[in-house]
């Protein structure tokens, strides 16, 4: 019983803003569907949540190990998503077409699931690797596939054709993460955080453009 | 002055749409001709540093990057240089340097108030800041207020929320507050600028309370009545608890008197032998000079024959009289203050030097050795009388066991024997003593009369009425093995030879052949009834034991006189035993 209760109030704790469990359609019946509301709503929450942690992981792994080793001033990297052509300002995503903006999203999101994976491995073999940073690794990774569920979910409601090109780029920074230099090991973690802190918020900035857009008609 | 260099002091987003960078010029301006400071700027996926597109729309020193020339998620560097000196640089992302503007249109409405109108709650509202786009959902943000009555200076948070009003409980009413809002992106550290303030007035609206009683202090008095009812409760509680390790822990258990050695238990349900063989070996219960401990001693050194109803009987005896002669002596008594008990006996504790105790135990050895041999020259001799024996001390008792004595004349073993006999009667005769029949059953022998006799030292300090012995001659010295100590004696024949005609010599003429004390001679006095004489100086405290003064011949001893007048603790006889030096100290 005191097992249970702590176990509650520590998911409590760690869950805070973000994500628990809504639910979602009563004892399971089968024609049950989600508004497009309902999944906006969860995947604005979900793209919020996850860019809490990337920030909250990119702060604590720059105080921990990035200071004193001149990584911000490298820190004008390319992210592996350059490639990807997003809405950069506020004009450009409202004018992009919702469907494309969706598949942007889709295609950030998957672009993001491999490295996430062994972002969540390979941090544990950082030296000395604080536990909240281990555990935001594997959260993010984790609630990243649900919100890359849900994306597809919203997708398939509202693409009203064929899905095109399946939006994706590869991501080849494993080997940088497995670097024997202890240096450049690092700020090849640090890119990756720092990447990943911009990516989920663009993310969230866009899923909630499109919220606005589609389901308030931009009067949020 | 220090010599400063231009620097970039921060730049700055505040709806993620535009953004500004604000420098410090320094004071290498005034030194040298006026240099113009240039900030220039670099996309990341570009290779050349251009100029800042607007130095004037965000004021002095400042350049403002409007919509077109900003890149949200775009890695920026700008730097401050000069001709071809760079000054600073930096570098940042669009999205990490969103500072929104504060949140504008403040107002408030009142709530409700309560019943006796001294509070109320308000709802505050307010608009986001213009500039930033939160209808299309660009930018998210959240606010936190601020407020305090105007005349305090620390001001109240709440917790940071995304809706743009927010309820204020409990305000109160006749005081006036001030209200400030400041936003932030929802997922930054840093917050924007404060709005401006709003003020709270409740007399404005009508509702001010002019008659309010002044808040209630913080109750203290309150506060320390229940605090100390609590302990108390608390306190009863661990008392009334079944916890004996709480209880132990709080309220530690006082210690009882303790005779080191002695379990309280034992006594009351142990074995008579243990206890007797305890008590016997702590001499703590003496208050007087009269040490029956070493008597003790003589006794099982000179029984021979380990018969242990002898010992329980004399025991029993020893314990019948401790008990009468000391109140407390299964009391508690000091342990420091007993001598050697009997398992040690030759470690005295005394105020004499342990050669003294010793010797005087050893002496007392001796001394008992010379008085067995002699003893046919004591009383017994001339005594005809079957029945001298040696019962206890006790009047009574020989009256008693008059018939019943035995006829064995030698001192000690006249002692046994009469113990063996009567033993039953004896045990009850103990039992039934009273306080007066304190008398000892060894006695020191203070001097052997030229008839023969021996005389013995009174045992006790009350001993009442000791030379009180009515028609006690020489020749009538009878009774139990006690002793008479010299002037006792001569007194006693003082009274005898005064009182001739007592016809109480049947009284004692049971027991020629033993010793009697003083006691029992004053036993006798008491119980005749008749007893006129003066008490004897029988308060002076009388020693048991004295050393041998004159050895005059084979047949006899001369001791010392014993009737010392000395403080106790200066005589502190722990052995009995008082040397000649120390008795020539105390004579006067």
């Amino acid at each position: 019983g005191l097992l249970l209760a702590a176990l509650l109030v520590s998911h409590m704790l760690l869950t805070k803003e973000g994500v628990t469990s809504m639910p979602i359609c009563p004892n399971g019946s089968v024609n049950c569907q989600l508004s497009l509301e309902e999944l906006f709503e969860r995947a604005v929450k979900l793209s919020h949540y996850i860019h809490y942690l990337s920030s909250e992981m990119f702060n604590e792994f720059d105080e921990r190990y990035a200071q004193g080793r001149g990584f911000i001033a490298k820190a004008v990297n390319s992210c592996h998503t350059a490639s990807l052509t997003t809405p950069e300002d506020k004009e450009q995503a409202q004018q992009i077409h919702h469907e494309d903006l969706l598949n942007l999203i889709l295609g950030v999101l998957r672009s993001w699931n491999d490295p996430l994976i062994h972002l969540a491995s390979e941090v544990q073999r950082i030296k000395e690797a604080p536990e909240t940073i281990l555990w935001k690794a594997v959260e993010i990774e984790e609630q990243n596939k649900r919100l890359l569920e849900g994306m597809e979910k919203i997708v398939g409601r509202v693409h009203s054709g064929e899905v095109e090109n399946e939006i994706y780029t590869p991501w080849d920074g494993l080997p940088s993460l497995q670097l024997a230099d202890e240096d450049s090991r690092l700020f090849a973690f640090y890119n990756l955080l720092h990447c990943l802190r911009r990516d989920s918020h663009k993310i969230d900035n866009y899923l909630k453009v499109l919220k606005c857009r589609l389901i308030h008609d931009n009067n949020c | 002055d220090l010599l400063q260099w231009p620097q970039i002091r921060k730049c700055r987003s505040p709806e993620m749409e535009t953004f500004s960078c604000f420098w410090t010029a320094g004071n290498l301006y005034n030194l040298t001709v006026p240099r113009i400071l240039q900030l220039l700027y670099k996309k990341s996926n570009e290779e050349d540093w251009k100029e800042c597109p607007d130095y004037i729309t965000s004021g002095q020193n400042s350049c403002y990057f409007n919509a077109s020339y900003t890149s949200v998620w775009t890695p920026y560097c700008v730097q401050l240089a000069s001709k071809n000196e760079v000054y600073d640089k930096k570098c940042f992302s669009v999205d990490e340097i969103v500072l929104p503007d504060p949140p504008v249109h403040l107002n408030w409405t009142l709530l409700n108030t309560s019943q006796t109108g001294i509070h109320g709650d308000i709802q505050v509202r307010w608009d986001p800041p213009p500039t930033a786009d939160v209808r299309k959902g660009w930018i998210t943000l959240e606010y936190e207020l601020q407020y305090k009555e105007v005349n305090e200076t620390k001001w109240k948070e709440l917790k940071p929320r995304l809706s743009t009003m927010v309820p204020l409980y409990s305000l109160k009413t006749a005081r006036d507050y001030e209200i400030r809002i400041r936003s932030r992106q929802r997922t930054s550290e840093k917050f924007g600028e404060f709005s401006e303030i709003l003020y709270v007035s409740f007399s404005q609206i009508g509702i001010g309370c002019d008659h309010c009683t002044e808040e209630v202090e913080f109750p203290w008095f309150l506060v320390v009545v229940f605090g100390v009812c609590g302990l108390a409760v608390t306190v009863i509680s661990i008392m009334l608890s079944k916890q004996p390790r709480l209880k132990m822990l709080i309220f530690p258990p006082v210690p009882v008197p303790k005779i080191k050695g002695i379990d309280p238990d034992l006594l009351k349900k142990g074995k008579l032998d243990e206890v007797n063989s305890i008590l016997a070996c702590h001499d703590n219960y003496k208050t007087q000079l009269y040490i029956d401990d070493l008597w003790v001693e003589f006794i099982e050194l000179d029984i021979e024959d380990p018969d242990e109803k002898n010992r329980a009987s004399d025991t029993d005896r020893l314990l019948s009289e401790d008990h009468l002669k000391s109140h407390s002596s299964l009391g508690a008594k000091d342990d420091d203050s007993g001598r050697a008990s009997c398992c040690e006996p030759d470690i005295p504790e005394t105020d004499f030097s342990a050669s003294d105790t010793c010797d005087a135990t050893s002496d007392s050895d001796q001394f008992k050795k010379a008085t067995e041999k002699e003893e046919d020259l004591l009383c017994l001799n001339g005594q005809d009388n079957d029945e001298s024996l040696p019962s206890l001390a006790n009047t009574d008792l020989q009256r008693q066991h008059r018939s019943t004595q035995s006829e064995n004349s030698h001192l000690w073993a006249a002692f046994g024997d009469s113990v063996e006999s009567p033993r039953p009667s004896v045990h009850t005769q103990i039992s039934n003593q009273n306080s007066l029949a304190s008398t000892d059953f060894y006695a020191q022998v203070s001097d052997i009369t030229p008839a023969g006799r021996v005389v013995l030292s009174p045992g006790q300090k009350s001993k009442l009425g000791r030379a009180q012995c009515e028609g006690c001659t020489e020749q009538n010295f009878t009774m139990d093995n006690t002793y008479f100590s010299e002037a006792d004696v001569k007194k006693c024949i003082a009274v005898t030879s005064h009182e001739e005609n007592e016809p109480r010599v049947q009284e004692q003429g049971y027991n020629e052949d033993g010793y009697f004390t003083t006691e029992s001679l004053t036993m006798t006095v008491a119980n005749l009834g008749a007893s006129t004489a003066a008490p004897p100086s029988s308060e002076m405290p009388v020693a048991d034991y004295t050393s041998i003064h004159i050895v005059q011949s084979p047949q006899g001893l001369v001791l010392n006189a014993t009737a010392l007048p000395v403080p106790d603790k200066e005589f502190n006889v722990s052995c009995g035993y008082v040397s000649a030096d120390q008795l020539n100290k105390i004579m006067p």
